[in-house]
C-alpha cells in the first residue's frame, strides 16, 4: 500500500502547529494592545458636540474656575454639567449674535436642554463620587488632564481600573490643599511642602490606603 | 402515617419541634428531594438537543468569544437643565412629604426622588401614623406609578379621543343636569377621607340636590360602623391603642395584618411588646380566628374557631366578667381552656386590656365586645373613638343601592371615580344594570373590568403625580403633593370633578389650596415640608355602651365559606404589580396565584392535597381553584382571597381564579376535579434540615446579658476597622408582614421572575421570610424568620469562589463583585444559609422603559449569569460614609439604616456598627436572647437573632 503521507507532510504539520501558536500569541498581544490603545479607552479622542465649547478659551484664556460651571462638584457624586442658564449669564451679553452659540440661545428660548455627548464616563458598575475626591484634595487634572489646553474636550486618562487603583493604593502623594484643587498645574509646588501636607492629611483626614483599594469603595 | 403520628414520633425521638411544611412533618419524599438538592434552583432544563442546535451554539460561542474583549459601551448623552432649580443637587436624593391613599386613608410617606425621578417611598418619620415605617403595599405603590399598563388615553368605547372632546361632553351633560337639579346623576367612589374631594362632592350636591353619591370599599362593608351605631347610637371610628394594651383578646380580627391600619397597629403593638421585653408590664395576646392571620401568628394563645363560633366565645367572655343578660353558652374543651386563659389575662390587666371583635361579626356581638371593655374600664384607655375619618354618603350609599337605582333606570349619568365595582364582592348584577345607564364614565389608573364596560374611560393621575389631600388612620390631615409631573396626559381627580362643576382645566393645586385657605402661606409651606396639615382627630367620649339583642346563634354544620381580601393583592387593586404578586403570602408562601385554603383535617377526609384543583359549588354557582392545605385553619372553613382572576393588565391577567364567581346560597360542597396545578410556593425553597433555626426563650430570661463566647477557628481573625457592621433581628417583634421584602425589592433593584421561575425555586428576593410551625398539624403555633445574608466573618462563600468575586470587606461585609462573577454558583453551594440568588436569565434589560426609570441609580442592575445577595444596603453605607467624611466626623449610630430596617413597623430589625458600644445593635446582641443560625458551622454570622419570648404557662 502506498504511503498516505509524503515526507513533506511532517514539515507542513510542524509549520501549522507553529503557525497556530504564533497566531494565538499574536492575537493575545493584539488584544492586549487593543485594550490599552487609545482607540479602546477613547483617550485623546474628540467627540462631536452641539456647541464646540473650548475649555482652552474659557479656562486657559479667561481663567474661569472649574466650579463656576460644574457647580455641584463639591457637594455631590456628580460634578454637574452647566445648565443653559449658566452659559447665558455671560452669553446674554457676550457674543450674542455668534452663530456658533445658536443652539445655546435656542435652548434658552425653547426650554429644551442642550444635548451633550459625554466624554468622561465610567461603566455603570463603578460608583465614582466627585464630592469626596474634591473634599480630600484630589485635583481635577489628575483625571481630566489639562483641560485648559483642550480647544475641544477629550478624555485625558484611560479610566481603566488600574488608573483608579494606582492612586487609591498611594493616595497621599497625589493630594493638594483645597486652594490648589482647580489649579491647572496643581502639582507645581515644592516636594517638601507636598510631603508636609501629605503627612498632615493622613492624620487629619484619616485616609487609610489599606481601606481604599477594597472592592466596596467603588463597586456596589 | 398521619400528622399526629408523625409528630408523636418526632417527640418521642427527641426530634425538632419546628417544621416548615406538612411535607417535612410527614417526612415525605418530595421534601427529602427538595432538601437533598443542595441548591434546588440548580434544576436544569432537560437536554433536548439536536445536531443543528449544537452547531448553532458553537457558532455563537465563536462569535461571542471575539466580542467578549470589547465591551459595547454605547455613547451616552447628557442633558443638563435649562434652568437648574436653585437647591437641586443632581446625585443627591430629595424627599417630599406626601401620602399614598389606600382604602380612603392617607398613608404618610416621604417620596425620595433622584433628579426628579421617584425611586423609593419611605415612611414619614415625623408622622405618628408612620414614624418612618410603612407597610408592604405602600412600598410597592411606587411601581404602580411606573406601570406600563397604566391608562394613558381617553377612550370612548374603544375609540381614542381627547380631553377637549371629553370636556365638551361634560359641558353638555352638566347643562342637562342643571335643568333637572342633578336628577339621574350618580357618583361612585371608593372610601373618601380627602377634605378637598368631600368639599367638591358637597359643592356638586349643592348645585344638583338630586344627584347621588355612593361610596363602597371592601373594608367599609364590614359591620364596624354598624357596631358603633348599636353601641353608641352613632358612627364612630375605633382606633385601637395597642401600645396601651397589656392584654389583648381578638375575636376574628386582624389588627396586625394587611390593611390600612396595619402600620398604626404594628407600631402600637411593638411599643408595648418592647416595654414588656424590658420587664414593664405584660403583652398578652389571645386570638380566636378561623384561619391564620398575622395577629394569630403572634398570639400567646390561639384558638381555631369558625366564624359561627365567635358569638358564643364573645358571650362566654362576657359571662365570665358578669355582664348582665348574657347566658353562658356551652363550650367545647379547647374553647373553654382558651377563654379562661384569655379572661385571666384580661382580668390581670384590668383597665389596660383590649377586646377586639372583627367587623365580619354581627354588630351586636361587636357591641358586646365593647361592653366587656367598658366593664373592665378599658374602653377609652386602649381605644380612641373619633368621628369617622372616612366620610360616607348620607343615606344608603352602598353599591347595592346604586345597582338597584341603575336597574330601575333612575340613573342616566354615572361617574365611577377610581373604583372598580365589577370586582366588588356580590356585584354580579352591576354589569347588566350598567347597560341601563345612558352615560357611564370610568376614571381610573387602569383600564380595568369596569372601564371596559363603561362608555367612556378617562385616565387618572397617580397619587405621586397629583395634588390632593387625605387623612391618615389617626385622622390627621395630610397634603398629597406630586413627586413628579404626570408622565401621560392624565388628570387628577379634583380637576376632573372641577370639570363637572363647570371649571375644566382648573389645576389641582389651586383646588386643594382653596380647601386649605385657612392656612397662611407659611403654614401651607410648613404642611408640605412636614407632611402634616393638622393634628390627629380629637377623641370623643363615646358614652355608655348599649347592647342590642344578641342574634340567635348561627346554625353550625357544613362548610363555611370565607372570602377575604388577599394579603398581598388586597381586593385586586394591587394585582397588576409584580412586587405584590411575587411576595410570598404569609403562612402559605403562595405567589402568583390564589387558592382554596382548607384545613388539614378536611384535606384528610376529602383526600385532597395542596395543588389539587377542586370545584366549590353552592346553590347552582361554582368555581374551580387549586387547594392549599393550611395548618391552623378551622376544619369547617374554606377560605378564598379576593383580588385574583382579574383582567386589567399584563401582570394580573391570568393569575389565579376570580373568587367572585357567582356562588348562590345553600350548602357548600367541595369536590376534586382530578386536575392538578403546580403552585409557586416558596415554602420548601432554601430549606435547611434538622436544626432549630427559630428559637424561643422564657419571659424570665429576657434580661441580663450573655457572656461573649467565640469558638476557635483555623482561619486568621480578620482585622476589625471602625465601623464594622452587624444586624440583629428580633423574632419576638417580627410579625411576618413582608414589608421588609417589599422595601428590599424597591431599594435594591431586585428583578421579579414570574410564576414558572418561582416554582423552580429561582425567586430573587434577597430577604426571605421563612415560616415555621410548631406542634400538631391541626393547631400549630406559628413562627417566622426574616433571613437576609448573614455576612459571616468566616464566610464559606468566599472560600469557594474561584474568581475571587466573593470577598470580605474590612468593615465586615461579604461583598459580591458582579463584574468579576462568572456564574459558577460555587458560593451558593457553599452557603449554609441558602441566601445567594443567581440570575438564570436576563431579567432586567427588556424591562419596560418606565419600569427602568424606577430603578435605584445607586445600585448596580445585575446581568444574566451573575450571583447576587443582600449587601446590607451597601449604597446607604457608602453614602453615609462619604457624608460623614465630608462633615469631618465619624458615622453615628442611626446614620445608616438598611431598607428592611427602615420600613419595619415593629422595629424588629436593628443595624449598626458593632464596635460602637452605645449602638442599639450592640445592646441587642448582648441580650441573652441573642443567637446565630447554625453556630456549629462556626461561620460567625454578623446577622444574629433574638429568640421569641414564650410565656412559661404555654409550655405544658
Amino acid at each position: 500500500m502506498a504511503q498516505i503521507f509524503r515526507p513533506a507532510a511532517d514539515f507542513w504539520l510542524r509549520l501549522l502547529v507553529l503557525g497556530a501558536l504564533l497566531a494565538l500569541v499574536g492575537s493575545l498581544v493584539a488584544a492586549a494592545g487593543y485594550a490599552d490603545s487609545s482607540y479602546a479607552t477613547r483617550r485623546g479622542w474628540v467627540r462631536d458636540q452641539p456647541v464646540p465649547f473650548s475649555h482652552a478659551h474659557h479656562v486657559g484664556g479667561l481663567g474661569l474656575d472649574c466650579r463656576y460651571c460644574h457647580t455641584t462638584v463639591e457637594s455631590s457624586a456628580h460634578a454637574g454639567l452647566p445648565s443653559t442658564q449658566i452659559c447665558m449669564t455671560c452669553h446674554s451679553q457676550e457674543w450674542t449674535k455668534a452663530p456658533m452659540l445658536a443652539p445655546v440661545r435656542r435652548s434658552w428660548t425653547t426650554g429644551q436642554p442642550l444635548i451633550w455627548n459625554r466624554v468622561a464616563k465610567l461603566p455603570d458598575y463603578v460608583y465614582f463620587n466627585h464630592a469626596i475626591h474634591i473634599g480630600r484634595g484630589v485635583p481635577c487634572t489628575t483625571c481630566h488632564g489639562r483641560v485648559d489646553r483642550m480647544p475641544l474636550m477629550m478624555r485625558a486618562k484611560p479610566f481603566e481600573m488600574n488608573f483608579c487603583v494606582d492612586c487609591h493604593r498611594d493616595p497621599l502623594s497625589k493630594l493638594v490643599p483645597a486652594g490648589r484643587i482647580t489649579d491647572p498645574e496643581p502639582m507645581k509646588w515644592s516636594s517638601t511642602e507636598q510631603h508636609r501636607f501629605a503627612a498632615e492629611a493622613a492624620n487629619d483626614l484619616r485616609i487609610d490606603p489599606a481601606r481604599l483599594d477594597k472592592c466596596d469603595i467603588c463597586h456596589r | 402515617m398521619s400528622w399526629r403520628e408523625a409528630l408523636d414520633r418526632a417527640r418521642r425521638t427527641g426530634g425538632r419541634r419546628y417544621w416548615r411544611s406538612l411535607g417535612e412533618l410527614l417526612d415525605r419524599p418530595d421534601f427529602r428531594r427538595a432538601l437533598a438538592d443542595e441548591f434546588p434552583a440548580l434544576a436544569t432544563e432537560p437536554l433536548d438537543w439536536e445536531r443543528r442546535d449544537i452547531l448553532r451554539c458553537l457558532g455563537a460561542a465563536l462569535a461571542l468569544s471575539g466580542l467578549a474583549g470589547c465591551e459595547a459601551r454605547p455613547d451616552e448623552q447628557a442633558m443638563p437643565y435649562v434652568r437648574q432649580p436653585e437647591d437641586l443637587v443632581p446625585g443627591r436624593m430629595r424627599g417630599y412629604a406626601t401620602a399614598f391613599t389606600f382604602a380612603g386613608y392617607a398613608q404618610p410617606v416621604i417620596g425620595m426622588t433622584n433628579v426628579g425621578r421617584p425611586t423609593k417611598i419611605e415612611g414619614n418619620p415625623d408622622h405618628p401614623a408612620s414614624r418612618g415605617t410603612t407597610d408592604a403595599f405602600t412600598q410597592a405603590s411606587l411601581l404602580d406609578l411606573y406601570d406600563p399598563d397604566r391608562a394613558t388615553g381617553i377612550l370612548q368605547g374603544d375609540r381614542p379621543t381627547s380631553w377637549e372632546e371629553f370636556d365638551r361632553l361634560l359641558a353638555t351633560r352638566s347643562a342637562l343636569h342643571d335643568a333637572t337639579q342633578g336628577q339621574g346623576f350618580a357618583l361612585l367612589s371608593g372610601a373618601v377621607s380627602s377634605p378637598t374631594l368631600l368639599r367638591q362632592i358637597a359643592a356638586l350636591q349643592a348645585r344638583w340636590p338630586k344627584a347621588r353619591w355612593y361610596a363602597d370599599e371592601v373594608d367599609l362593608r364590614d359591620g364596624r360602623a354598624a357596631a358603633t351605631r348599636v353601641a353608641f347610637g352613632r358612627s364612630l371610628d375605633r382606633l385601637p391603642l395597642l401600645d396601651a394594651a397589656h392584654a389583648t383578646v381578638v375575636f376574628d380580627d386582624d389588627p396586625l395584618g394587611p390593611g390600612p391600619g396595619m402600620t398604626w397597629n404594628s407600631l402600637g403593638w411593638s411599643q408595648r411588646r418592647r416595654a414588656f421585653q424590658k420587664g414593664d408590664g405584660a403583652s398578652a395576646l389571645f386570638v380566636a380566628e378561623p384561619s391564620p392571620t398575622l395577629t394569630g401568628g403572634r398570639a400567646d394563645g390561639r384558638l381555631m374557631a369558625s366564624p359561627s363560633r365567635i358569638p358564643a366565645l364573645v358571650a362566654a367572655l362576657a359571662a365570665i366578667f358578669g355582664l348582665p343578660d348574657v347566658e353562658r353558652p356551652a363550650l367545647l374543651c379547647p374553647e373553654r381552656q382558651w377563654i379562661e386563659a384569655a379572661a385571666k389575662a384580661l382580668a390581670a390587666a384590668k383597665g389596660r386590656g383590649l377586646v377586639l371583635v372583627g367587623g365580619g361579626q354581627p354588630p351586636e356581638i361587636q357591641a358586646l365586645g365593647l361592653a366587656i371593655d367598658e366593664r373592665l374600664g378599658n374602653l377609652t384607655v386602649t381605644s380612641r373613638f373619633v368621628e369617622p375619618v372616612r366620610a360616607t354618603p348620607a343615606g344608603d350609599g352602598s353599591l347595592d343601592a346604586l345597582v338597584a337605582e341603575m336597574t330601575a333606570g333612575e340613573i342616566s349619568t354615572l361617574l365611577v371615580l377610581d373604583a372598580n365595582p365589577v370586582q366588588m364582592p356580590g356585584q354580579a348584577s352591576f354589569a347588566s344594570a350598567l347597560s341601563k345607564v345612558e352615560l357611564s364614565i370610568h376614571a381610573g389608573l387602569h383600564r380595568d373590568e369596569t372601564a371596559r364596560m363603561c362608555r367612556w374611560h378617562v385616565p387618572l393621575a397617580h397619587d405621586y403625580e397629583s395634588w390632593s389631600d387625605g387623612r391618615a388612620v389617626d385622622g390627621s390631615p395630610i397634603i398629597v403633593q406630586p413627586l413628579v409631573r404626570p408622565f401621560f396626559g392624565v388628570r387628577g381627580r379634583h380637576a376632573l370633578l372641577a370639570g363637572l362643576l363647570g371649571a375644566p382645566g382648573t389645576d389641582d393645586r389651586a383646588i386643594v389650596r382653596e380647601t386649605w385657605r385657612g392656612l397662611t402661606d407659611e403654614a401651607w409651606r410648613q404642611a408640605l415640608v412636614t407632611g402634616s396639615a393638622g393634628p390627629a382627630a380629637t377623641a370623643v367620649a363615646p358614652g355608655a355602651v348599649r347592647r342590642g339583642a344578641l342574634p340567635p346563634p348561627a346554625q353550625a354544620g357544613g362548610l363555611e365559606l370565607l372570602v377575604r381580601p388577599d394579603p398581598t393583592l388586597w381586593d385586586g387593586r394591587f394585582a397588576n404589580n409584580p412586587w405584590n404578586q411575587e411576595r410570598p403570602k404569609p403562612f402559605t408562601t403562595l405567589t402568583w396565584d390564589n387558592a382554596v385554603h382548607i384545613a388539614p383535617a378536611l384535606a384528610v377526609t376529602r383526600g385532597l392535597e395542596t395543588g389539587d384543583v377542586v370545584r366549590l359549588s353552592r346553590g347552582g354557582g361554582w368555581l374551580e381553584g387549586p387547594v392549599v392545605v393550611l395548618p391552623g385553619q378551622a376544619p369547617e372553613v374554606v377560605l378564598l382571597h379576593l383580588g385574583s382572576g382579574r383582567r386589567t393588565g399584563a401582570v394580573a391577567d391570568g393569575v389565579g381564579f376570580d373568587a367572585l364567581t357567582p356562588i348562590g346560597m345553600g350548602p357548600l360542597t367541595i369536590e376534586r376535579t382530578g386536575a392538578r396545578r403546580l403552585l409557586a410556593l416558596t415554602q420548601q425553597h432554601h430549606a435547611i434540615d434538622g436544626r432549630d433555626l427559630v428559637r424561643e426563650t422564657h419571659a424570665n430570661d429576657r434580661q441580663g446579658s450573655r457572656p461573649a463566647h467565640v469558638e476557635p477557628s483555623f482561619y486568621e481573625p480578620g482585622s476589625r476597622t471602625k465601623p464594622n457592621w452587624g444586624m440583629s433581628i428580633d423574632l419576638d417583634l417580627c410579625t411576618g408582614c413582608g414589608a421588609c421584602v417589599s422595601a428590599c425589592i424597591a431599594e435594591n433593584n431586585i428583578p421579579m421572575v414570574g410564576r414558572e421561575q418561582v416554582a423552580k425555586g429561582r425567586e430573587m428576593h434577597w430577604l426571605r421570610v421563612d415560616q415555621y410551625q410548631e406542634g400538631p398539624a391541626e393547631t400549630p403555633r406559628f413562627h417566622n424568620q426574616p433571613v437576609p445574608c448573614m455576612h459571616c466573618e468566616n464566610a464559606p462563600c468566599e472560600m469557594g469562589c474561584p474568581v475571587n468575586a466573593s470577598v470580605h470587606s474590612p468593615e465586615g461585609l461579604n461583598l459580591q463583585v458582579y463584574n468579576r462573577c462568572i456564574g459558577t454558583r460555587t458560593c451558593s453551594s457553599y452557603c449554609p444559609y441558602k441566601v445567594r440568588r443567581f440570575n438564570w436569565y436576563d431579567f432586567t434589560s427588556d424591562a419596560a422603559e418606565s419600569v427602568q426609570a424606577q430603578r435605584n441609580p445607586n445600585v448596580t442592575v445585575r446581568a444574566r449569569g451573575v450571583m447576587e445577595k443582600c449587601t446590607y444596603c451597601i449604597q446607604r453605607i457608602s453614602s453615609a460614609r462619604i457624608d460623614a467624611k465630608l462633615a469631618g466626623r465619624a458615622i453615628r449610630d442611626g446614620d445608616v439604616k438598611t431598607a428592611c430596617q427602615q420600613v419595619c413597623p415593629t422595629g424588629a430589625i436593628s443595624f449598626g456598627d458593632i464596635t460602637d458600644e452605645a449602638a442599639e445593635v450592640v445592646r441587642r446582641k448582648r441580650s441573652p436572647r441573642d443567637y446565630t443560625l447554625l453556630p456549629e458551622a462556626n461561620t460567625r454570622p454578623r446577622t444574629s437573632y433574638l429568640a421569641r419570648i414564650r410565656r412559661p404557662e404555654d409550655d405544658a
